[in-house]
C-alpha cells in the first residue's frame, strides 16, 4: 500500500526539477521584466516608478522609431526572400536528379552560427579587400560601402541572413512536399494543366499548414534578429541599423537605461506572442486532425 | 530533356553557385599568410599553406582555445542536463496519469515563447546578487534551464507515440516508475535523444547574447563571444583576417561534424518540432 502511494508521489517528483528550473530562470525573470519596464532604472541605484512613461517615450524617440522601421524591413524582406526562395528551391529540388547534392549546398550555411555567418559576410562586404568590391572593380564598376551607407547596410545584412536561413525553410517545405499524395498532382497534369496552374491550385493549397509554420517561424526569428547585426554593424553607424532586439540590448547593457530597455523587451514580446498564438492555434488544429 | 527541366536545373545551378560563392574565398583566406592576404586578389591561390600558423595565432593569442573548451562543456552539460530533466518531466506528464498534466506541460513549455530579451535584465541582476555572474556554474545552470522547455515538448510528443502496453506490463511485474523510465522508456528514446543533442548542443554553442550579458572573463566566456570580439574589422583597423577566418572555421567544426553525423535526425527533429506529428 505504501508502495502505491510512493509511486503516486514519485510521479509528481519527476516534474519538480523541470518546473523549478523553468520558473526560476525563465518565468520569474520574464515577470520581473514587466515590473522593470514601469521604472526608470540605471541598474545600480533604486529604481524610480514612472508608470507607463517608458512606453510613451517610444513615440518621440527617433532611435526607437528607426529601430522599429528596420525591424519591419527585416521581417518583410526575410519573408519575401528567404521563405519564397526556400519554397522555390524545395519545389525544384524535389523533382530533379542529384537532389542530395543540391540540398547539401543549401545545408552548409545552416550548420554554422549567425556569428560566423556575420564574419564571413563582413569579409565579403569589406570596402577595400572584400570579395564584392574587388569583383566590382575588376568588372569596371565602383565599389560601395556596404556596411556604412544607410539604408544599404540593412539590406546587405538581410542578404547574408537569407544566405544562412534559406536551407531551414527548404527543409521544412520539403517535409511538406513529400507528404503530398502524388495522384491528384498527376491527374491534373494529365488533364493538361500548366506547371503554374498545378502549383497554384493543387500543390500550394495542400502545403498550407506547413507554410503557416515556415511563415510564423520566419516572422518570429526576424523580429528577434540580433546576433548577425551585432557582429556586422553593431547597430551602427550612429544607431542607424539597429532592430528592436539590438536597441533593447544597447539601452540596457551599454547605456544602462534598464527601465527603458525592459519596455522595449515588452513591446517586442507583445508582437512575438501574438504571432506565436496564431502559430500554435494552427499547429494544434493540424495535430487534432490526426 | 525538356525546356522545363532545363529551366529548373538552370535556376538550381545558379543558386548553388551563389550559395557556394561566400565559402570559397573564405576558405582561401584562412590559408593565406597575413602578408599575402594584403597583396593578393581574393581569387589568387596562396603560395604556401598558412592555415596552421593562422589557427595557432587565433587559438593562443586570441584565446579561442579556452573559449572553445568552455563552450564544448556548456554544450554537452547543458544538452545532457536538459535532456535528463525534461525527459523525466515529460514521462510523468505523458505516461503517469497525474492530475492537470496539460497545465504542468504548459507551464514548462511556456519557457519557449518569450523573446530572449525578456530574460536578460533580471538574469543579470539575479546573477550579480547570487554570485553566479561570470561563473561556470551560472552559465551551465542557465543553459540547462533554457533548453528544458523545448526538450520537454519533443519528449512528450515522442513518448505519446510509444505503445501504452509496455508500461502496463512493466507495472504488473512490479516495476517502479523510476525503473520503467530508466530501463524501458529511455532506451526506446534514442532517436529523440539524438535529435535533442543535435539541436540543443548547437543552440548553446551558437549562443552570443547570454554569453555577453552573464560573463566577463576568459575562463568563463563561450566561443561565440570570443569570436565576435576578434573582429575590429568593422572599424577598418588592421585585424588579422586570415587568423580570424581560421578561427571561425575551427569554431564551426563541432556543429558541422554533429550535422554530418546526425543529418537523418535533423530531418526527424524538424518533423517533430514543426508538424506536431
Amino acid at each position: 500500500m505504501l508502495g502505491l502511494v510512493g509511486e503516486k508521489i514519485s510521479a509528481y517528483l519527476f516534474l519538480v526539477p523541470a518546473i523549478v528550473m523553468v520558473v526560476l530562470f525563465l518565468l520569474i525573470p520574464a515577470g520581473y521584466t514587466v515590473a522593470v519596464s514601469l521604472t526608470k532604472w540605471d541598474g545600480l541605484s533604486a529604481p524610480k516608478f514612472t508608470g507607463l512613461g517608458n512606453y510613451f517615450r517610444f513615440i518621440q524617440d527617433t532611435v526607437f522609431l528607426t529601430s522599429l522601421k528596420n525591424t519591419i524591413i527585416w521581417v518583410i524582406f526575410t519573408l519575401a526572400l528567404s521563405v519564397l526562395l526556400g519554397l522555390l528551391i524545395a519545389y525544384f529540388v524535389n523533382r530533379v536528379r542529384f537532389a542530395s547534392f543540391f540540398k547539401a549546398v543549401f545545408y552548409i550555411p545552416l550548420t554554422i552560427s549567425a556569428v560566423t555567418t556575420g564574419l564571413i559576410w563582413l569579409w565579403m562586404y569589406s570596402p577595400d579587400l572584400g570579395v564584392i568590391n574587388t569583383a566590382l572593380t575588376a568588372l569596371g564598376f565602383s565599389g560601395r560601402s556596404w556596411m556604412s551607407e544607410v539604408p544599404l547596410n540593412t539590406y546587405s545584412m538581410i542578404i547574408s541572413w537569407t544566405w544562412k536561413t534559406v536551407g531551414t525553410n527548404m527543409v521544412i517545405f520539403l517535409i511538406g512536399l513529400q507528404a503530398i499524395p502524388v495522384d491528384p498532382v498527376e491527374a491534373v497534369k494529365l488533364d493538361g494543366a500548366t506547371e503554374w496552374q498545378t502549383f497554384r491550385h493543387v500543390v500550394f493549397p495542400m502545403l498550407k499548414p506547413i507554410t503557416t509554420v515556415v511563415v510564423s517561424m520566419s516572422l518570429i526569428n526576424s523580429f528577434n534578429i540580433f546576433d548577425i547585426i551585432y557582429v556586422m554593424t553593431g547597430g551602427g553607424p550612429y544607431r542607424s541599423s539597429e532592430t528592436l532586439a539590438v536597441s533593447m540590448f544597447r539601452e540596457s547593457f551599454v547605456l544602462f537605461h534598464m527601465g527603458y530597455g525592459a519596455s522595449i523587451a515588452i513591446f517586442l514580446s507583445a508582437i512575438v506572442l501574438f504571432i506565436s498564438w496564431i502559430y500554435i492555434r494552427e499547429v494544434t488544429r493540424h495535430e487534432l486532425k490526426y | 530533356m525538356s525546356w522545363k527541366k532545363a529551366f529548373i536545373y538552370g535556376i538550381l545551378i545558379i543558386l548553388c553557385f551563389l550559395w557556394i560563392l561566400p565559402i570559397w574565398p573564405t576558405v582561401l583566406v584562412s590559408l593565406k599568410s597575413n602578408l599575402e592576404f594584403g597583396i593578393q586578389k581574393f581569387w589568387e591561390l596562396p603560395s604556401q599553406n598558412a592555415f596552421w600558423s593562422n589557427l595557432v595565432k587565433a587559438w593562443n593569442q586570441a584565446k579561442l582555445g579556452r573559449y572553445f573548451i568552455n563552450s564544448l562543456l556548456y554544450g554537452l552539460i547543458g544538452a545532457a542536463g536538459a535532456i535528463f530533466i525534461a525527459s523525466l518531466a515529460a514521462f510523468s506528464i505523458s505516461r503517469l496519469n497525474i492530475k492537470n498534466s496539460f497545465s504542468w506541460f504548459f507551464l514548462i513549455w511556456s519557457g519557449t515563447i518569450f523573446p530572449f530579451q525578456m530574460y536578460l535584465i533580471p538574469l543579470f541582476k539575479m546573477y550579480m546578487s547570487w554570485g553566479l555572474y561570470d561563473t561556470f556554474l551560472g552559465m551551465t545552470l542557465f543553459y540547462i534551464a533554457i533548453c528544458i522547455p523545448f526538450c520537454t515538448f519533443i519528449f512528450r510528443n515522442y513518448f505519446l507515440t510509444l505503445p501504452g502496453e509496455v508500461l502496463e506490463a512493466a507495472k504488473l511485474d512490479g516495476c517502479s516508475n523510476l525503473k520503467a523510465y530508466w530501463k524501458i522508456f529511455m532506451p526506446l528514446s534514442k532517436p529523440a535523444i539524438a535529435v535533442l543533442l543535435l539541436f540543443q548542443f548547437t543552440w548553446v554553442w551558437n549562443d552570443l547574447m547570454f554569453g555577453m550579458v552573464l560573463t566577463r572573463s576568459t575562463e568563463v566566456r563561450p566561443i561565440m563571444v570570443g569570436l565576435a570580439q576578434l573582429q575590429g574589422f568593422r572599424a577598418g583597423s588592421g585585424t588579422d583576417i586570415p587568423s580570424l577566418m581560421a578561427g571561425a572555421f575551427a569554431a564551426s567544426l563541432p556543429t558541422i561534424i554533429l550535422f554530418v553525423f546526425l543529418q537523418r535526425y535533423f530531418i526527424e527533429g524538424m518533423k517533430l518540432s514543426t508538424a506536431g506529428e
